[in-house]
């Protein structure tokens, strides 16, 4: 039998000679059941719509890429939740008009490039929505969280979150508005804020920020990014609560607290990587105790000894 | 002239192709899921190449990403394939031939498991998706002539399974 035979035959390109001769083997009655059974055989159900729709939203995605920087053990569940989210909310967008969406779960952080390859960089815990056609002539995305915006040279690029808005030119700039806080650091370039009424003009190294819509003197930036791009997260005189909060973006940890001010201001910054020493650095400055459990965290204040 | 980068392109391209990529890979490791994953990073990579690659260079372009994607990465698992529903039979068949016919199946099943996964791959493409020759070979990246061996050696090996060799 030649090394080719078989699949001559399955293929129907035998002459009727050979033919003749291989249905008079013994092997023949199985290969013919097997050519017959194999018809029967089904492939798993693949829904191709449902795929298409799914690599068109993955394909807004990729235009302003999803890389995740700091992939961690601990937020692998997190991730398909954020995953799940992101697809549900990728449909959702597509349905009304299709802008692309680019969300972050716990401890993670994304890059975006935008069609004009402005970049965003999104800090844990947030969204960014725009819409890549007729980008050019109208460059706007809409933040909810932090994130770290480096806009490339072009028409107006406009910031809106539920507090204000960020125009700029072309520059390097945080806008970071969760809850009541609104805050924005130039670190390069111009950017005007517009928040309620004030409408202020914001010269590389210096910032703005707004809590609980009160405008509020605010650090000159020193520094040439944000601090959460470098794994850390700083703050100066913020909410206590606020600074929980964002651990709990940076960490799958649940912190409760007993008999605490949340409002009270804290001044510091903690590792975005290592748990122990960043619950360290709030701990300790605050002289609270904490109790660790799994993933639980307790803090309280310290008792006098 | 057609550019992939269009809309209506590309859902072509999509809609004729993406079967074709799952069952591939499916075929190979057994795997659904990954199987959807290389649909889905063939044709993102596609998109993102779209101002290279003419739609005629499309096809061959998604089954390469697709090939390469799992090179020697995943171990193959069960290929759980379906029988197709019963087309309403003309001859009403007894129940002994039903039973048969039901007991041969499920040893075919066993025996495709048993086989390499690029005998395998080929077998099925070949009878379940109607591929032909040349076409099994552009998606393997392999000559005609290797695919024909393939499929011989898979014949080969389920009749000798099938049968108790």
């Amino acid at each position: 039998m030649k090394p080719t035979f078989l699949a001559r035959w399955i293929n129907g390109e035998l002459s009727p000679e050979e033919l003749d001769a291989f249905r008079k083997t013994p092997e023949y009655a199985t290969y013919e059941r097997i050519a017959r059974a194999s018809e029967q055989l089904r492939a798993p159900e693949f829904d191709v719509e449902a795929a298409l729709e799914r690599s068109r939203d993955a394909r807004h995605d990729s235009k302003g890429k999803v890389i995740r920087l700091r992939p961690s053990a601990l937020n692998r569940w997190m991730g398909v939740a954020a995953a799940v989210v992101l697809l549900f909310g990728a449909a959702y967008f597509y349905i009304s008009s299709r802008p692309a969406l680019v969300q972050t779960g716990i401890a993670q952080q994304s890059e975006v490039v935008l069609p004009d390859a402005s970049e965003i960089l999104l800090n844990a815990g947030s969204q960014v929505t725009y819409r890549e056609e007729n980008w050019d002539s109208s460059r706007k995305v809409r933040l909810e969280g932090e994130a770290f915006f480096k806009v490339a040279k072009g028409k107006t690029f406009t910031v809106e979150t539920g507090i204000g808005e960020v125009t700029v030119l072309g520059t390097q700039f945080n806008v970071l508005q969760r809850d009541k806080i609104f805050m924005v650091r130039c670190f390069e370039g111009l950017v005007r804020v517009q928040a309620g009424e004030n409408t202020v003009e914001l010269p590389a190294g210096t910032a703005f920020r707004m809590v609980n819509g009160q405008v509020e003197p605010a650090a000159p930036v020193t520094d040439t990014t944000p601090e959460w791009t470098r794994n850390e997260s700083a703050f100066r005189s913020m909410p206590l609560g606020f600074v929980l909060e964002e651990f709990q973006r940076q960490f799958q940890v649940e912190v409760n607290t007993r008999g605490l001010d949340l409002s009270q201001r804290f001044t510091g910054s903690f590792s975005n990587t290592n748990l122990k020493m960043a619950l360290e650095s709030i701990r300790a400055p605050l002289q609270l105790s904490a109790d660790v459990n799994g993933n639980q965290i307790l803090l309280y204040a310290a008792e006098a000894p | 002239m057609e550019n992939v980068c269009d809309e209506q392109v590309y859902s072509q391209l999509f809609r004729t192709h993406s079967t074709t990529v799952f069952n591939f890979i499916f075929y190979k490791f057994g795997n659904e899921e990954k199987a959807h994953d290389a649909v889905q990073e063939a044709f993102v990579k596609l998109w993102e190449n779209c101002a290279k690659v003419t739609p005629d260079k499309a096809k061959a372009f998604v089954y390469t990403v697709a090939n390469n994607l799992y090179l020697n990465v995943i171990k193959a698992e069960k290929v759980r394939l379906k029988h197709r529903p019963d087309q309403a039979p003309v001859t009403r068949q007894s129940p002994e031939y039903l039973m048969e016919e039901q007991e041969f199946g499920e040893r075919l099943q066993a025996a495709l498991n048993r086989l390499p996964e690029n005998q395998r791959t080929v077998f099925l493409l070949h009878r379940i998706d109607g591929k032909k020759y040349n076409e099994i070979a552009e998606l393997e990246g392999v000559s005609v002539k290797a695919i024909e061996k393939r499929m011989h050696l898979a014949l080969k090996s389920l009749r000798e399974n099938i049968d108790g060799i």
